[in-house]
């Protein structure tokens, strides 16, 4: 069992480029552990590619990033759920624990468990086919918390789904993350969805990604459905978004 | 209630009708003498007449056409993996794998006699040869278009080559490998009646491809033609058997697939 | 004839879709203009065709005022079919399939018969030292085309039980790899090329058991008979000179072929054309081409016994020699 709050990275003068085009300029960021961080931006900052790195499924041209400790385990949310539709749900939850070699008897009931802290205790049995955007969006996220990862990446997971169903897996995602102590970095279009889930905004403007806005929320979490109708929060929300509209009217 | 067009099985008998109603008349009214062109009717009357021995060359010509599509089903699959494994296998040996398509089976079947001996060996080797290359060239298909975020999602769990492969690309690409199969169906029966023409044996009758050789040696065009319709449905049972697997597999996932078929 | 026709289906439909437009294609030659008439063969040039080939070269279809087309034939050509719907006038068949045809409903009329003595048997290997036709059916393997006269006179007169039957193709590798193999063949092809190939083959001429059909027999429609009665047997005629001419010096004309037909040297020629001589001429001797009734009846009343047609006239399955 791992009993710590999650990884802390430090990134420094990371630059990425596509194409010679640079997508990420020199870019310094520090994540602390434990920390619910969303990045927010206009389409073509670099958010994605950021996560990318973070997530090692890309290298920076230049720059370095570091983690805080040895060895962390990371877990990546995608967009699309990217169920295996060959394998019932609670077999797709189980799957990292089954590719690190846990044996059957110890990852089933795991996978279970966590099912039922997402809401699907029910369709564990189901086949990805079988179940609505937001079901699969759960079951995703369980598979993703299933080895208990230090780090948590997701790059705009709920972005396909309704409000209603984006606001209840706002939910289920805060409860994972106050339950299993990790590090979150969180990238979505939505500022009110970044503004009630994260500890820390940041904004990255487009064409090089610099941080234009690095912004502490200081909310109490848990956060609940009474948070995002609450004085305080709407505050917060018109100085980031006020920050953004800024942004989207600055020519590049 | 369902609309009358809607009953599965009736549009492909009203077309049947029709066109052999069609073909019935223009050779009446063409007055085709029956050795030039039999009429369905008389093509029936053989079928009739001669059901047990067609029944027969049938079940061992559908035999063999089974063994060769099972064999191409299990060594197209494992060469297809194989081909996956590295771009640089792909580029050295994949051009010979288009050799299975291409090679003209006829001019190499006497040399499977020569090989197999007479009998279903050579016969169930021609129905591997020529059905063998569409389930390669699905398979490999399914294999190298697995999704790039379900290959991202496997490289952050840090699985091993292996277990992507057996986890998660073998997987993926059945449905591919199915589609293969269902076009090598069709294929596996012609392959094993060209082979009987070059290797069949005779002693229990021997397969369609002999009993359309003996009917045209007789000039028995009726007796012709109902071997081929029998070699025709032989086809068709083995293509539905095929997509049965096809549904068994699929049905719970990969639904789109079936929207259609 | 024992030729291999996988592809006939193909061509039966062709066939009866152009036969209907093109019925008549070789009517009335017309006044002054000579009578044109094609000759389909139903294999490549050889020296069963030699008298054909010697007529034309020589100027016998020309002194009988014939303009004659000989049509190369091949593996799969279906003669019969052809001859049939009327996309050729005249064309080389076997007695047998002629009867059979007739039996069918084709109203085939036999003009000239070439080989008064079946020029096919049965080739195995000499080391065997079998005695005799009986001798092969005791085991061993036998390559042969299923569905001919020749294959159910021999599954009747013998049976099958001892040996393993499988198909001929055209193909001498099968009989070089097994000495055990037996082989159908005609006397004037395959043991040639099989002694070239090292081999030493025996021959069982498949008359010893009796069935002894007329081959190379040149064969027309009723309906051409009756419309160029005449034309037709200044072709016969002139056929029969071109045999003549041919068995007492086949070179030109095998020269001649083995221009059309490289890929059968000189010397094969030569000894195939020797090899074939007393097929033709017969024993006892008979003239060239000549047919006569009892041999057409024997022939019918042995296909019948075989159950491959209905009994039938056979009178006028053939034009009796002037």
């Amino acid at each position: 069992m791992k009993h710590r709050q999650g990884a802390g990275l430090k990134l420094r003068g990371i630059h990425r480029q596509f194409e010679g085009r640079p997508v990420l300029n020199h870019l310094d960021l520090d994540i602390a552990p434990g920390e619910f961080l969303a990045i927010i931006g206009p389409s073509g900052c670099g958010k994605s590619t950021l996560l990318r790195l973070i997530a090692d499924l890309d290298q920076p041209d230049q720059g370095t990033l570091d983690q805080s400790e040895e060895d962390v385990d990371v877990a990546f949310v995608f967009q699309d759920p990217c169920l295996l539709p060959w394998r019932s749900v609670i077999e797709n939850v189980a799957l990292p624990l089954e590719l690190q070699g846990v044996p059957h008897h110890h990852r089933m009931p795991a996978a279970e468990a966590l099912l039922k802290t997402v809401g699907l205790g029910e369709a564990q049995g189901k086949f990805p086919q079988q179940l609505s955007g937001g079901m699969k969006m759960r079951v995703s996220l369980a598979r993703a918390l299933i080895t208990r990862p230090d780090l948590l990446l997701l790059d705009e997971p709920f972005a396909a789904l309704d409000d209603i169903t984006r606001h209840h897996l706002d939910d289920h995602l805060q409860s994972l993350w106050l339950n299993h102590p990790m590090t979150v970095v969180f990238v979505t279009h939505s500022l009110s969805e970044a503004v009630y889930l994260a500890d820390r905004v940041v904004l990255l403007s487009a064409g090089g990604g610099d941080i234009t806005l690095d912004y502490k929320v200081p909310l109490a979490h848990p956060r609940t459905p009474a948070t995002r109708v609450s004085t305080p929060f709407i505050d917060h929300l018109k100085i980031v978004s006020e920050a953004f509209e800024l942004l989207a009217r600055t020519p590049e | 209630m369902r609309a009358l067009y809607q009953i599965v099985w009736l549009p492909p008998l009203m077309s049947f009708v029709l066109i052999t109603g069609l073909i019935e008349c223009s050779i009446i009214l063409m007055d085709l003498p029956a050795y030039l062109a039999p009429r369905p009717s008389a093509v029936a009357l053989a079928l009739w007449m001669h059901a047990e021995e067609l029944l027969k060359a049938t079940w061992h010509t559908g035999v063999a056409a089974l063994l060769g599509l099972g064999m191409s089903a299990l060594l197209g699959a494992l060469l297809a993996i194989t081909l996956a494994s590295h771009p640089l296998i792909r580029r050295a040996f994949y051009p010979y794998a288009v050799f299975f398509q291409t090679v003209p089976i006829i001019a190499i079947a006497p040399m499977l006699v020569i090989w197999f001996g007479y009998g279903q060996g050579a016969v169930v080797a021609a129905s591997f040869i020529v059905s063998v290359f569409p389930i390669i060239a699905n398979t490999l298909t399914g294999l190298l278009s697995t999704d790039p975020a379900l290959l991202d999602l496997f490289r952050i769990a840090k699985a091993s080559s292996l277990h992507t492969l057996f986890k998660l690309r073998i997987p993926g690409a059945i449905p591919h490998f199915l589609t293969g199969l269902r076009i090598a169906s069709g294929l596996a029966v012609i392959g094993a009646i060209v082979g009987e023409f070059v290797a069949d044996s005779y002693e229990d009758g021997g397969g369609i491809g002999t009993a359309v050789e003996i009917a045209l040696k007789e000039q028995r065009t009726d007796l012709v033609f109902a071997a081929v319709l029998m070699s025709s449905l032989l086809g068709l049972l083995i293509f539905w058997l095929v997509s049965g697997l096809n549904l068994l597999t699929l049905k719970r996932w990969h639904l789109g697939e079936f929207k259609d078929s | 004839m024992m030729d291999r026709a996988p592809l006939r289906i193909l061509w039966l439909v062709l066939v009866m879709l152009i036969s209907s437009a093109c019925k008549d294609a070789s009517d009335d030659p017309g006044v002054g203009t000579p009578f044109k008439a094609d000759i389909q063969l139903n294999w490549v040039p050889e020296p069963e065709f030699g008298g054909y080939y010697a007529a034309r070269d020589s100027g016998l279809f020309d002194q009988e005022h014939l303009e004659v087309e000989l049509k190369p034939g091949g593996p799969g050509i279906p003669t019969l079919q052809l001859i049939e719907s009327g996309q050729v006038t005249f064309g080389i068949t076997t007695a047998d399939n002629i009867l059979i045809a007739r039996d069918r409903g084709a109203d085939l009329v036999a003009l000239f018969a070439l080989y008064q003595i079946l020029p096919e048997g049965i080739m195995v290997h000499a080391e065997r030292g079998l005695g005799g036709l009986e001798d092969v059916f005791k085991g061993g393997t036998l390559a042969m085309e299923p569905g001919t006269p020749t294959f159910k006179v021999l599954e009747k007169r013998f049976g099958f039980h001892q040996i393993h039957v499988v198909p001929y193709t055209n193909n001498l590798a099968p009989f070089l790899h097994d000495p055990l193999l037996s082989q159908q063949c005609y006397v004037t092809v395959e043991p040639i090329a099989a002694k070239r190939a090292g081999a030493s083959p025996q021959v069982f001429p498949i008359s010893d058991t009796g069935y002894n059909p007329y081959s190379g027999v040149l064969v027309t429609r009723r309906e051409v008979l009756i419309k160029h009665q005449e034309e037709v047997h200044r072709l016969i005629r002139a056929v029969k000179a071109g045999w003549i001419a041919y068995l007492k010096d086949p070179t030109p004309a095998n020269q001649t072929m083995h221009q059309l037909n490289p890929t059968m040297d000189e010397a094969t020629f030569e000894a195939s054309s020797k090899v074939q001589t007393p097929f033709i001429t017969g024993m006892p001797a008979t003239p060239i081409g000549q047919m006569n009734l009892e041999r057409w009846q024997t022939l019918s009343g042995q296909l019948v016994e075989l159950g491959l047609i209905q009994p039938g006239d056979t009178q006028s399955a053939f034009l009796p020699s002037e």
